[in-house]
């Protein structure tokens, strides 16, 4: 078997509170492997979303090691972090976090730019056409709904192909239809550009269309077989 | 009842202390400081004139005569008047020492002099002692100038005197030591045989009177007015014993509170913008107590009546640090002053800068705060932005009234009500070109930003710049009106000074001189006449006198207050029309007319003045009085500072009066040296006064003029400065956001630093460039229609405003920068879920 694009071991999380550290996630261990569709579940608080910030550097395991590409997270500089999403890791958030004072089409392109991509704006264009907002490309986030909000950040998630596609909740902001349809075209970009996808959600029957589920509870991971598995 | 509901909610909210309001109160009591500053200087320097008056004055009173002494009954009506009486001459003179030669104000005293005060030298003798045995005392700058030192011998005129000490404080200068001559005192008894004083020399005598206890001023002067008649006398009294400075201080500073007040504009669109972000802060706060029955009244009075709270804490702090800094830095602004000054918390200027902030702060308040009344239950649930919503009329109208009165208010303590709708106007043509400036950027950083494709960093700047919640017009409103003064003060200062010293040294002569003597006249000429370097010489019978009446009505009732009745000007008389003199109407008497006097008056002052052919002009000349029909008018261009007269009479008017004459003399720089040693030495009564010398004077004090209106400028960019922080500190969380989404995209730190650098930077010189704008246009017309100079762009200065708008946004940028590009990702956006 190929090494893994996602490695944990033993990593945790512990937060400073107010009412001193708060015990995030604790001793972690997961590996992910190219192509993987990884489905994160488990009750509000659980960790879930932090578990996913380890994974793109956005946070700092605080114990363990997180490998994402061969890359110690861990002992990354910020720089170096940004680089490896730049390059390799593409989040969708669930408030979307598009930048507010960019239109849909200099928000996706704006990841391409960084990397330096010539075409950035063409290709960006392409993402959002293909999403179906070719017609939105020069609004701004707040001139959008929430559906078409999550397109643009699931096209600039997408636009520079990365390796690691992590999704956080991804459909919690949005009505069943619309999140159903949003969910789809997760799903439709992970398997066109074969990209390994963790999703994070508490829905089980939306965790279950990928091919591995993990559940996080008071801190611990399990991982259980999805009833119908789907491979990449 | 809602008073005390709205004072009870007030003091609820207020409890969590003043955490918003940072910018608000800052910008409130900056303005306040300014104008309070101001006020309190030069309140202290009028306080200190008229507690000094006395001893500016020399004396209780002093009668001032024109070009002669006074004659034995005038002298006797003094002595009789008064308790003690001193007589003084002041004339203009060369002192000499060695082949060093310089220009000097003469003040020729008598042993009873100073009346009031005393005069301090160095070394510390008493001035009698330094006055003996044909000794004179002289300011340091002219012994600097002649390097000379107490011991050495000058000599004044035709006469030597020994230089007993250097003069550290004249209780009676007036002029703050500005004039064209530093002072030299002598005793008047040693100047027989100098050469000076005699018939037809320009001077002045002053009779300094000390009048008995309980004397009424009013009373005396007017038996002065009776006893001198027709003498062409002029009365001061200790009352405003340097009428001149007063008046000075006095109007420069209304100037520099109008320029204050241009701060207070600022302040108010930081004042106004700090209100919007707390409100903004507050609208659940606001729909809560709506949902819950408070209506809008009640709304509208809870947060008016905190306005008014911090309004007065602002206003207060404002005035403590206004007056209390002038009085702490007393002692160092008092050694600065060329007058007198007092320092102490004066009411007035206190009165006077709160009512300005207080209807500020009204005026910038009220239209945020009649937004927040509109805020509706039902923003609970959905977001209701009011910020666009125009207020009721009723709102519009107070508004408009509060901008009334402070107009009316500003003009009333001025004084100048023209100076001031002017300033009103300008502050607010300036406002809302800004206000368009600011939206005009916007549009074309839209336009600029898909030319930015490929420059990352600059297409973030130029979206943020374009985009939704854009500062840009924060940014070029709060930087723009200050650098705007700032751009015209330094455009017009640099017009001038090229002007002066440019321009006017190729059309203006080298030297004037005056006092030659009328049997001097030939060989002066001789040895002008024989010089290659001179290129032109004007000669011309020269009288000092003071026109007294117009048609038989006193002047002033008919001319008003016009520059030429202020005081004595030069008259010449002439048989034929001088060279290079135009008529623009009436007819040249004859060469040989003998007739009733006939006057030619400059044309433009005439018209000014409303005179026309066949007016007569009565002047005092000498203490008689002389009437002549005006029979010409003439261009005279003063602009050259060539020879002009106002006046010029037919030669039998005058040509028996005891006069001398003034020359000017055009020369290359080369031969300016030798013209001077050798006409001084040939002739030690004349007087040189060196254009070049003068022109320099004349630009230092613009040059202080433009630097203390600068100053007013900074106090406005400071306040400015203060704005463009809060909206930094109200933007910093936007900006932080940006950063962390920006982050997960993968950009560096670096580069999220150097985007948000180069947004600030743009928005700094784009406020630069549009107050640039401004500046040149409002430099352009006060060149044109003030100074009636010609006009070119200085850009050297320019490129200064546009190059510290955008250092002046970096910094204030920067200052907030720092916390977004160091903040995790994952904690900004968390907080953002």
């Amino acid at each position: 078997m190929t090494d893994p694009v996602l490695s944990l071991r033993e990593a945790a999380l512990s937060l400073q509170g107010n009412a001193g550290p708060v015990e995030i996630l604790e001793a972690i261990s997961l590996d992910v492997h190219r192509g993987d569709t990884l489905g994160l579940v488990g009750p509000s608080g659980s960790g879930k979303s932090s578990l996913l910030m380890l994974m793109g550097g956005l946070e700092r395991a605080t114990g363990g090691t997180v490998t994402a590409l061969g890359h110690d997270l861990t002992t990354m500089s910020e720089d170096a972090l940004a680089r490896l999403r730049r390059d390799h890791i593409g989040v969708v958030f669930q408030s979307f976090h598009l930048i507010p004072t960019m239109t849909a089409l200099e928000n996706v392109a704006t990841p391409l730019e960084l990397a330096g991509a010539p075409d950035a704006f063409a290709r960006a264009e392409e993402e959002l056409t293909a999403l179906g907002l070719g017609k939105r490309l020069n609004h701004y986030p707040s001139q959008l709904s929430g559906g078409e909000q999550q397109r643009v950040a699931l096209a600039r998630a997408a636009a520079p192909r990365p390796d690691i596609l992590l999704a956080d909740e991804p459909t919690g902001n949005l009505d069943s239809t619309t999140g159903t349809a949003i969910i789809d075209l997760l799903f439709g970009l992970q398997e066109r550009h074969g990209a390994t996808l963790v999703l994070v959600t508490h829905d089980p029957g939306l965790a279950d269309r990928c091919a591995r589920v993990a559940e996080l509870s008071d801190g611990h991971l399990t991982e259980r077989q999805p009833p119908k598995a789907r491979t990449a | 009842m809602k008073l005390r509901l709205a004072a009870r909610l007030a003091g609820r909210e207020l409890r969590g202390g003043l955490h918003g309001f940072r910018i608000f109160l800052a910008c409130v009591i900056l303005g306040v400081a300014a104008i309070a500053a101001v006020g309190t200087v030069r309140e202290s320097i009028a306080e200190g004139l008229a507690q000094e008056g006395a001893t500016l004055l020399g004396g209780d009173a002093e009668i001032e005569l024109t070009y002669r002494f006074a004659n034995p009954d005038e002298l006797a009506w003094m002595q009789d008047t008064a308790t003690r009486v001193s007589e003084i001459a002041d004339f203009r003179s060369m002192a000499v020492f060695g082949e060093e030669r310089s220009l000097t104000q003469v003040k020729a005293v008598d042993t009873a002099y100073p009346l009031v005060g005393t005069v301090d030298l160095s070394p510390d003798i008493p001035l009698e002692q330094a006055l003996a045995d044909d000794s004179l005392v002289m300011h340091p700058t002219l012994a600097d100038r002649l390097g000379a030192a107490p011991g050495d011998t000058v000599t004044l005129g035709s006469k030597s005197f020994t230089l007993r000490a250097l003069i550290e404080r004249e209780p009676d200068s007036r002029t703050g030591g500005f004039g064209l001559g530093p002072r030299t005192i002598v005793l008047r008894s040693a100047l027989d045989g100098a050469g000076l004083l005699e018939p037809g020399t320009l001077f002045s005598s002053h009779y300094r009177l000390d009048l008995p206890p309980g004397t009424n001023l009013d009373a005396t002067r007017a038996e002065a007015e009776t006893a001198l008649e027709g003498s062409g006398m002029r009365w001061s009294d200790a009352r405003n014993g340097a009428p001149g400075v007063a008046e000075f201080v006095e109007r420069l500073g209304a100037f520099l509170i109008l320029v204050g007040l241009s701060g207070l504009a600022v302040g108010g669109v930081g004042i106004s913008a700090a209100l919007r972000a707390y409100l903004s802060g507050k609208t659940q706060t606001i729909a809560i107590l709506r949902s819950l029955g408070a209506d809008q009244r009640t709304i509208f009075l809870t947060y008016l009546m905190q306005v008014a709270v911090l309004g007065v804490l602002g206003i207060t702090l404002g005035l403590a640090l206004g007056v209390g800094l002038p009085v702490l830095l007393s002692p160092i602004i008092t050694a600065q002053l060329p007058v007198p000054a007092v320092f102490a918390a004066y009411p007035g200027p206190m009165a006077e800068a709160a009512i300005y902030s207080a209807l500020s702060i009204l005026i910038f308040t009220l239209w945020p705060l009649a937004q927040a009344r509109d805020i509706r239950p039902a923003a609970l649930y959905r977001d209701a932005d009011t910020s666009g919503t125009l207020p009721g009329a009723g709102f519009i109208l107070t508004t408009a009234a509060l901008i009334a009165a402070l107009v009316w208010v500003a003009a009333w303590f001025s004084g100048n009500s023209t100076l001031t709708y002017w300033t009103a106007g300008s502050i607010a043509a300036a406002l809302v070109v800004l206000a368009l400036a600011g939206l005009a950027l916007r549009a074309a950083a839209r336009r600029l930003r898909p030319l930015a494709r490929g420059r990352t960093a600059l297409g973030w700047a130029l979206g943020a710049i374009a985009g939704p919640r854009s500062t840009a017009s924060a940014v070029v409103l709060s930087l723009g009106l200050g650098l705007s003064v700032l751009a015209a003060v330094g455009q017009v200062d640099r017009n001038l000074r090229d002007a002066i010293t440019r321009d006017l040294p190729t059309r203006a002569p080298s030297f004037f001189f005056v006092d030659i003597q009328r049997d001097q006249m030939p060989d002066f000429s001789a040895r002008l006449d024989s010089d290659k370097g001179v290129t032109r010489v004007d000669a011309a019978p020269m009288l000092r006198g003071i026109i007294s009446e117009i048609n038989g009505q006193p002047a002033a009732q008919v001319a008003g207050q016009h520059w030429v009745l202020q005081g004595d000007r030069g008259v010449s008389y002439a048989a034929a029309l001088p060279e290079r003199s135009t008529l623009t109407a009436g007819d040249w008497w004859g060469e040989d007319y003998d007739g009733p006097p006939q006057v030619s008056f400059a044309a433009d002052e005439a018209q000014e003045m409303g005179l026309k052919l066949g007016d007569e002009i009565t002047l005092n000349i000498l203490g008689r009085d002389l009437t002549a029909e005006i029979t010409s008018f003439r261009e005279v261009d003063f602009s050259t500072a060539g020879m002009g007269f106002i006046m010029i009479l037919n030669e039998a008017a005058l040509v028996n009066a005891p006069h001398s004459y003034i020359a000017t003399v055009y020369s290359d720089a080369e031969s300016e040296t030798a013209i001077l040693r050798d006409l001084s030495r040939q002739f030690p009564n004349i007087t040189a006064i060196s254009v070049r010398d003068a022109v320099t004077r004349v630009s230092d004090l613009l040059g202080s003029l433009a630097s203390a209106t600068a100053w007013g400028a900074a106090a406005t960019l400071l306040t400015g400065f203060m704005v463009l922080i809060g909206a930094a500190a109200a933007d910093a969380r936007a900006r932080s956001y940006e950063a962390a989404i920006l982050k997960v995209l993968g950009a560096s730190r670096a580069r999220i630093l150097w985007g948000l650098s180069l947004r600030a930077a743009l928005l700094g010189a784009a406020a630069g460039s549009v107050a640039l704008g401004a500046g040149i246009a409002g430099a352009w017309a006060v060149s044109h229609y003030v100074m009636e100079t010609s006009f070119a762009i200085a850009w050297p200065p320019a490129l200064g405003i546009v190059a510290g708008g955008a250092l002046i946004s970096l910094l204030a940028g920067l200052a907030f920068a720092l916390g977004p590009i160091s903040a995790r990702p994952a904690q900004v956006l968390r907080s953002r879920e």
